[in-house]
């Protein structure tokens, strides 16, 4: 575990408080925890860990109860695991809703109920002579055209009523609302009111008053207008309580017609009710044409005729199943989640529970079930059927009368009728939000099915926001531009059904469009519905283009993205003139090899980072060509982040197409190997050992090629050598590959002599690729340094029984027994281990395209946060596949951009302590095993480190994380990941732009004791900085890639030689922190426990010096000497060494 | 901080420099520019009766707190104003029983960065030590007439000095590998010699080589063993057989149940002071 966290000790010395800060924020934290651990073995119970537990044998083996075995049966047959039903309860009761709130709402409803019906009538006027209004209320609805037939005069309601979700007992927090309907007597209405708005028009005239008058009572805290459900035609008023109670509760105030008073058939969905010569201001056409239905409007008149026998059925069905309310309280969490439930046409709490008497009816629930079955069940529901084909109807009768379900199909994307037969449920619901929900339902499915242990955790309680949920993102702004799309789109009859509502009626024909033409890339598009607005009640309502910006989701199919072509029908086929149509001038005729002649679209797209962005080329040539909408509007959210991960100097790729050349050049050295002749043993395997071989180097190597002049030359040693006169050359990593040879008997017994004999090998291994192949070789006495076309390879033999060999320890019985050494555990590591992860990881980049993109942003991320050195190359891929392999409740990413927030998230929200991470590398675990693997790891947690990464091959002891990270420096990247993550999340959800999105990549400095500046000239990767310098030197390379007769530089990084060389002088008094990738600063942080006077002692004075302490000798150490060797030990390096001793004081 | 310590630093020069019993400190310094010392605290190296050490008594000087710039000639050079110096040895940690030096092959061991040492310096006559116990210092290690190689120079050099010469590797493979086989032949004909030859008590060894070969004493070949005998005995119990058994089994069950729910209980309360059931 490293050295024991500073926190810990800090803690101890009470009496100097202001020794030392703590090292990083959250030491403290760690200082606990570490010390938990501690506490954790004398067996008492501690906060942050999970203790085994202990029973006595009596508690675990007294005679059962009957409620405990009612208990226990009801948790094996109602929910999964008794985990899973403690977790829904405990839920359930952090949304409920506590019983002393309920006391304090119901007082205030009634005092609403009594204000409200006390408020004073008007004198009767005409609809357009709105005079009589007071000044402080505006009427809350666009009333486009104005002219309307009618009069209007306030009377009190004829009822108010409760209504919705509070009365059922199925809200849930944080926002509690109460909707009240308002029952408008008859009188105020007149005949023909459903005709032309004039019914919507009386509503909000009536909200109007009801305003003004309830606004001059200091009863209410707040009262403010808003759409119902986003519908722009539907205000409603929201009253909220008066002082500390404002937050408390919402009420919604909804007027609603008296009931009987629409006759249902006038409002059918084929039905027009919006006359086209009153909306449009023209005379009537007079060629007979009939009037275009309005199927929407019609359903939102229905909605308020309703509201009151939907309530009463829903209060029959799950009035007295707790169970049902339960569910549906568990399905609001889950919509809410995944951000379904909010805005016009959202799949709201209404729905569900509507959604769950339909499955009560039909059977599928039954009254008894848990809540848990409940979700389950509804889950199973929506994953398998398509209501935007097979529409479902709560209404038993088989009246002839009733409209029929096709009607219904043919006038809304998604059919769920309500009990009486006339009202689409559905009417608001897009088919993009329908699959959307579809989709959700189906992932969660899988999910309960897969996942044993921490599903409650990713079904209910992992939050989707759609920037982390979809590969791409879109966001169209300004709003306004979609009213001319309307136009272009030829949306009129839908304008007049929406009352002029141009963003929903543009949304569905976009949609289409869209998805028309992303085709085989696509695998879901979802929007965003547009929030809905408050405002105050002197105020006009927002205009349609000022509901903030439309943002689309796109979920990319990794497969269809590498093809850059959208083939078409033959020629003379007819469908080709609609191809033409639809793809307008990218469409062109092209001969195929296969001599057929097609219409077909190419994109220009030639490296990987390209084809990924096609899609933005699709959506924009789309929506300019068929809605009028300029690119200028498109803000496109998708590969922002790729400059990350470019290479200085190529900004036209994002490093896959240099990764691959790196990887066929290995593939053409193993080759090599394998067929070299002359070796006493054959080479049986050759594996990979770099990341760059396994597509996670965060920049690839190119093929070098140095220019002689800029070094020393060792001519007979074919090498060249840095000058000190000259900047420091190119850095050159040589990539380690593994070389197996067959097994022999031959080999030697005894460790030393295996050294000698694998050197040997090395020897005759550059001798011989040099002889057959021509290949410049350097061989040392663990590996060969091989130069192949620019590359430089690192060949190592491994001997198979070595590892086994420095584990044979002979008992003095003369007994042979294997016990690990330090030894044998980094050679197993390096030799089985890392080839081993290597190749699955190289399996998974092929599987995952963007597997590659998301490592690198991640570990680039990591770097430049200067915690890099505190991980191991591998624990950060490991990572990043498990984002790839257990990705629920997403899909795996196809972007680098989605990944990398997701890898923010799971660094942020990790509970390292008392989980393992299981990396399932080609499924080899069973869940079976997985289970076993957790107990086990609870268990034994004190012996493991503070990280624990699982993988098939290495179940128990964490081979990359045993050397770190320490704790605090985990606890540092958890608390800068989750500062990052909302930060870029609100930066990439900005439709005016991202501004600068390197930000979260810039290191925070003021937490470091020490700084230590280095010189640009010493920094052979000083261009990979995240903020590239605009100039930087020299580094002796040729740019045209080229044979060399002599070795390049090796591996040769003054930052990390300086590195090396503090950490081992200093590395008990300070923790040393650098980004590799071109830092020029690296942080120094005192560790507060050796800050503490010590006794002297023979075998600690590294660094110390003694000195007299209130009479006594005591060691500290020798803080001046230490800051000048600091500058010794990096001469020509160091430009300055800032001591920012204001953090600290002895 | 570095305030109070300067001022030590002038109550210093007036005390003489503190340092623990036993010892005297030398202060140290890179060179002429630094303005802060490190300390040596150096002791003559003594050992208790009747245990080895490598290092001579009485001419031998031990020195704490070596300098990571500061090699062995460096030191060697150090010290020779107190007298001429025989040899000079840095090693991390101070060893007594000192392990057999064995000549190292600068190919198959490296020599590692240095940290901070400690020196075993041995002075050719004993009068060395006494007179590097009363050495006032302050040394210099890099001087303008013996500079110290650091920074940019010393990894250069260091580089230089890494790349390997394939010729004289294969030599010391070669030489090594000679010996090793000749050391092996010769083990072998001596266990050859004695096989089948009883000892003095009349014990015969009996070994793999022989003419029936016997099982190898590892203890994965005794686990094995242990575990087949395991396996057999399991294969004859009977299971929910009796009543009791059946009973027990039962109860066995539900304790696993109980212990289960005993865990999630803890698991939950332990999410619950995460704030972990909110899902806003």
């Amino acid at each position: 575990m490293g050295p024991a966290p500073a926190g810990a000790q800090n803690r101890g010395a009470a009496g100097e408080p202001e020794v030392m800060e703590l090292a990083l924020e959250g030491t403290g934290k760690e200082g606990k925890k570490e010390s938990s651990k501690k506490h954790a073995l004398a067996g008492s119970p501690v906060e942050g860990f999970l203790q085994p537990v202990k029973l006595s044998r009596a508690e675990l083996y007294k005679e059962p109860t009957n409620e405990e075995l009612t208990r226990l049966r009801e948790t094996e047959s109602l929910f999964h695991s008794s985990l899973l039903r403690l977790q829904v309860e405990e839920l359930l009761k952090e949304v409920r809703l506590p019983e002393k709130k309920k006391e304090r709402i119901d007082a205030f409803l009634r005092e609403v109920n009594q204000r409200v019906l006390k408020v004073p009538s008007t004198p009767k006027t005409e609809l357009t002579d709105q005079t009589w209004l007071p000044a402080g209320v505006r009427v809350p609805l666009h009333q486009v055209p104005y002219t309307v037939k009618g009069c209007f005069h306030f009377l009190p309601p004829a009822q108010v009523t409760v209504v919705g979700s509070y009365l059922l007992g199925t809200c849930v927090r944080p926002d509690i609302n109460v909707d009240m309907a308002v029952t408008m007597p008859r009188e105020i209405l007149q005949d023909k009111d459903g005709l032309n708005q004039r019914y919507f028009r009386k509503r909000a005239l009536y909200l109007a008053h009801l305003a003004h008058h309830l606004g001059q009572d200091p009863f209410f805290g707040s009262i403010r207008f808003s759409y119902t459900r986003g519908c722009h035609l539907k205000p409603s008023l929201l009253l909220r309580p008066h002082g500390k109670d404002e937050r408390l509760v919402t009420v919604r105030l909804h007027p609603c017609p008296p009931p009987d008073f629409f006759r249902p058939c006038r409002l059918l969905p084929s039905k027009n009710n919006v006359r086209s010569a009153w909306y449009r201001g023209q005379s009537p056409p007079g060629d007979g044409s009939p009037e275009p239905p309005t199927p929407h409007y019609n359903a939102w008149v229905l909605q308020d005729v309703t509201l009151e026998s939907h309530v009463q059925l829903l209060s029959t069905v799950l009035g007295s199943a707790l169970g049902l309310r339960d569910g549906v309280a568990l399905l609001k969490v889950w919509l809410r989640q995944r951000e379904l439930d909010k805005g016009l046409g959202g799949f709201s709490g209404f729905l569900v529970s509507m959604l769950v008497v339909f499955l009560v009816s039909t059977r599928k629930i039954h009254t008894t079930m848990s809540g848990y079955q409940v979700l389950r069940s509804v889950l199973q529901f929506l994953a398998t059927t398509d209501l935007t084909v097979n529409g479902i109807s709560l209404c038993l009768s088989s009246d002839p009368s009733l409209p029929a379900l096709a009607d219904f199909h043919q006038a809304f994307p998604v059919v769920f009728l309500d009990s009486s037969g006339y009202l689409n449920l559905c009417a608001d619901v897009t088919a993009s939000t329908y699959h959307q929900v579809q989709h959700e339902a189906r992932l969660s499915m899988a999910l309960l099915d897969g996942r044993a242990d921490d599903r409650f955790q990713l079904l209910l309680m992992t939050p989707k926001p759609m920037i982390r949920a979809f590969d791409h993102v879109l966001h169209l702004h300004p709003l306004s531009r979609l009213q001319a799309a309307c136009h272009r789109l030829k949306l009129w009859p839908e304008l007049q059904d929406l009352g002029g509502d141009y963003v929903s009626a543009a949304l569905g024909s976009l949609t289409t469009l869209l998805e028309q033409g992303l085709g085989s890339r696509l695998h879901l598009l979802a929007h965003s519905r547009p929030p809905v607005s408050e405002w105050d009640i002197s105020q006009d309502p927002p205009k349609h283009r000022d509901s903030g910006t439309l943002t689309l989701g796109l979920l990319l199919r990794p497969e269809g993205l590498t093809s850059v072509l959208e083939l078409g029908p033959e020629a003379n086929q007819p469908e080709a003139a609609d191809f033409r149509q639809f793809w307008g001038s990218r469409s062109e005729l092209r001969r195929f090899q296969d001599g057929a002649i097609r219409e077909a679209v190419v994109w220009e797209a030639a490296s990987m980072a390209q084809k990924r962005l096609i899609p933005h080329q699709v959506v924009t040539h789309l929506l300019a060509l068929h809605a009028n909408i300029p690119d200028t509007c498109v803000h496109y959210v998708g590969g922002l982040l790729d400059a990350l991960i470019q290479s200085p100097k190529e900004t036209s790729n994002t490093g896959e197409e240099a990764l691959a050349a790196a990887v066929r050049c290995y593939d053409d050295l193993s080759r090599l190997l394998w067929g070299l002749e002359g070796l006493p043993l054959t080479v049986s395997a050759v594996q990979g050992a770099h990341p760059v071989l396994r597509y996670t180097e965060v920049f690839p190597p190119t093929p070098v090629r140095p220019a002689y002049s800029f070094y020393e030359q060792f001519r007979e040693r074919a090498s060249l050598l840095p000058r000190p006169d000259k900047p420091c050359p190119a850095y050159v990593e040589p990539m380690t590959v593994v070389c197996h040879l067959e097994g022999s008997g031959q080999w030697p017994q005894d460790a030393e002599a295996i050294r000698r004999v694998r050197a040997a090998f090395q020897l005759r291994l550059a001798e011989l690729l040099t002889q057959q192949h021509g290949l410049q070789c350097r061989a040392t006495a663990t590996h060969t340094d091989v130069l192949k076309d620019g590359f430089v390879f690192r060949v190592r033999v491994a001997c198979q029984r070595e590892p086994q060999i420095l584990r044979e320890m002979r008992s003095p019985e003369g007994m042979i027994s294997l016990r690990d050494t330090p030894a044998s555990l980094r050679l197993e590591r390096d030799t089985r281990h890392l080839p081993l992860l290597t190749s699955a990881l190289h399996g998974l980049q092929q599987q995952h395209p963007a597997f590659s993109g998301v490592a690198r942003l991640a570990k680039r991320w990591v770097r430049a946060q200067l915690l890099g050195e505190g991980f191991t190359d591998e624990s950060l891929d490991l990572l990043v596949a498990a984002l790839f392999l257990h990705p629920e409740p997403f899909t795996p990413p196809s972007s680098p951009q989605v990944g990398f927030l997701r890898f923010l998230f799971l660094v942020s929200t990790f509970d390292w302590k008392n989980n393992p991470l299981i990396v399932n590398l080609n499924n080899e675990l069973t869940v079976e095993e997985q289970g076993e693997i957790r107990s086990g790891f609870l268990a034994t947690r004190t012996e493991l480190p503070i990280m624990v990464i699982v993988t098939p091959q290495d179940r128990k002891n964490s081979v990359w994380t045993q050397d770190g990270p320490l704790p605090q420096v985990l606890q540092q990247l958890v608390v800068l990941a989750a500062e990052a993550l909302p930060v870029l999340e609100k930066q990439l959800m900005d439709p005016r732009g991202p501004g600068d999105i390197r930000t979260v990549f810039r290191p925070p400095l003021d937490m470091y004791d020490v700084l230590i500046r280095l010189s640009p000239r010493h920094i052979p990767r000083h261009r990979q900085a995240v903020d590239s310098p605009a100039a930087s030197f020299c580094r002796g390379l040729l740019s045209e890639p080229g044979p060399s007769s002599l070795m390049p530089v090796l591996g040769y990084d003054p930052p990390q030689l300086y590195l090396a060389q503090l950490r081992e002088a200093f590395g008990d008094l300070a923790l040393f922190f650098y980004d590799q990738h071109g830092g020029e600063v690296i942080g120094v942080l005192w560790k507060p426990s050796s800050f503490q006077p010590q006794p002297f002692k023979a075998s600690n004075t590294k660094g110390r010096m003694v000195m007299s302490q209130g009479g006594e000798l005591v060691m500290v150490p020798n803080v001046e000497a230490i800051l000048e060797d600091l500058a010794v030990l990096g001469e020509g390096l160091v430009q300055a060494v800032e001591a920012r001793s204001e953090r600290w004081t002895v | 901080m570095v305030a109070r310590r300067r001022k030590r630093g002038e109550r210093d020069s007036e005390q003489g420099i503190p340092s623990p019993p036993g010892y005297s400190a030398i202060p140290i310094k890179f060179s002429e520019k630094q303005q802060a010392f490190h300390y040596l605290y150096v002791r003559e190296h003594r050992v208790r009766e009747g245990t080895k050490s490598s290092w001579p008594q009485k001419r031998t000087l031990f020195v704490l707190n070596v300098p990571p710039y500061c090699t062995e000639e460096c030191l060697s050079r150090l010290f020779s104003p107190c007298g001429p110096v025989q040899s000079v040895g840095l090693q991390e940690k101070p060893e007594l029983a000192d392990s057999p030096k064995e000549p190292k092959s600068k190919f198959f061991h490296p020599t590692p960065i240095p940290g901070f040492q400690v020196a075993y310096v041995v002075f050719q006559k004993p009068g060395g030590v006494s007179a590097a116990l009363v050495l006032k210092g302050p040394l210099l290690v890099s001087t303008e007439s013996h500079p110290v190689k650091s920074g940019i120079h010393k990894w250069i050099s260091d580089y230089t000095d890494s790349v390997p010469d394939p010729e004289a590797l294969r030599v010391e493979v070669d030489t090594f590998m000679e010996a090793y086989d000749k050391r092996i032949a010769e083990e072998e004909a001596k266990a050859k010699e004695k096989e089948g030859v009883p000892d003095e008590e009349g014990w015969v060894k009996v070994t793999r080589r022989g003419r029936r070969p016997v099982l190898p004493r590892t203890e994965a070949a005794s686990l094995r063993v242990l575990e087949r005998e395991r396996r057999k005995r399991a294969r004859k119990e009977l299971l929910n057989f009796y009543a009791w058994q059946h009973r027990e089994t039962k109860m066995e069950h539900l304790a696993q149940l109980r212990k289960k729910f005993e865990e999630d209980k803890q698991r939950i309360e332990l999410m619950r002071a995460q704030r972990k059931f909110r899902p806003y």
